[in-house]
């Protein structure tokens, strides 16, 4: 076999011309760096929408829970856990100033001006924590 | 080729310059490009093959063991891509009737005889490639035109060393049959 094997090699070394290069096409690299590109601006884009898209999923599955433990949990049951818990939560007192109302009446915007001002305040608070949870690689 | 080139882009590319690709491309692309060739046979999926490659190199760039060679591993993807695309697009059997007879039939208006008869020998092992399996006809690619030892080619493939000794043996007396059949058709045509 071996003297065969040796034979047919060199027969077929006749045949074939390694120096016969087939080579690239013009523009192949330029193609594949397209592609590249294409490749990670899509991956980008993939991320970014992820990312947009967990904090309203948070939300969404918070809820939801929440929604199924209300209903699934008896409002009358005692739960060892819960239960000191809630007992704390009853006996914590805050000591933030007593906002006199009355006293915004002597302003000269409407008093619901003042809700709408402390709801926007509070929603900024909230979106700049997010953002910087969420967006901090950037 | 300079492997610490390689590994220099490579480390480039892992740092955020994904444009350092480039000239690895640039480095690899003709090697690529002919072992798909050689293994698909025609230039349209030997182009597929190369780029879908070069993606899947860049994909998985994250892998590459930086000790180990970029090109070996370059065309592990390579011959893998390609013989799965090959198997995926088969093509009807060629008979020794789709060949043509004589080196004549190569002599363009500005091929001499010389340069007729290397097109026909180039033609006729490009047709005898067309008709051994997938995995021959890869094998071959590596042995003859990439020009590796068996070491090299088992190493690429991941089949045994004895297996590949085995499986050339046989593609090679194929191949022979093939182009002996062909050159006794050449002799009773001029009779």
């Amino acid at each position: 076999m071996y003297n065969q094997e040796k034979f047919e090699k060199d027969l077929l070394s006749q045949y074939i011309n390694p120096e016969k290069i087939e080579k690239a096409p013009e523009g192949f690299t330029e193609k594949v760096m397209n592609s590249i590109h294409i490749e990670t601006k899509t991956y980008k884009a993939t991320a970014g929408f992820k990312n947009k898209s967990l904090i309203p999923v948070i939300s969404v599955v918070v809820t939801i829970s929440l929604v199924v433990a209300a209903i699934l949990i008896p409002g009358d049951q005692n739960d060892p856990l819960v239960l000191p818990l809630l007992e704390l939560m009853k006996n914590i007192r805050f000591s933030l100033p007593v906002i006199n109302f009355i006293s915004f009446y002597n302003f000269n915007v409407p008093a619901l001006m003042i809700y709408v001002l402390i709801g926007i305040s509070v929603l900024s608070l909230f979106d700049r924590a997010l953002y910087e949870l969420f967006h901090r690689e950037k | 080729m300079d492997y610490k080139g390689d590994i220099a882009y490579i480390r480039q590319v892992l740092a955020g310059n994904s444009n350092a690709f480039s000239y690895i491309v640039d480095r690899h692309k003709d090697k690529a490009y002919n072992l798909a060739f050689r293994i698909c046979g025609n230039h349209e999926d030997a182009e597929e093959i190369a780029q879908d490659s070069f993606l899947k190199a860049y994909r998985s760039l994250k892998g590459f063991k930086m000790e180990s060679s970029f090109a070996t591993w370059l065309y592990r993807i390579v011959f893998n891509t390609a013989i799965s695309l090959v198997r995926t697009r088969k093509k009807g059997v060629l008979s020794l009737d789709d060949f043509p007879v004589d080196a004549t039939d190569f002599i363009g208006s500005n091929v001499n005889e010389e340069e007729a008869e290397r097109e026909y020998r180039s033609s006729l092992v490009s047709f005898a490639l067309q008709k051994i399996t997938d995995e021959e006809r890869g094998l071959i690619s590596l042995y003859y035109y990439e020009e590796m030892s068996n070491d090299e080619i088992s190493d690429l493939t991941g089949i045994s060393k004895s297996n590949i000794k085995v499986k050339l043996f046989r593609a090679r007396h194929k191949m022979l049959e093939i182009i002996e059949k062909v050159e006794k058709k050449k002799l009773t045509y001029h009779v």
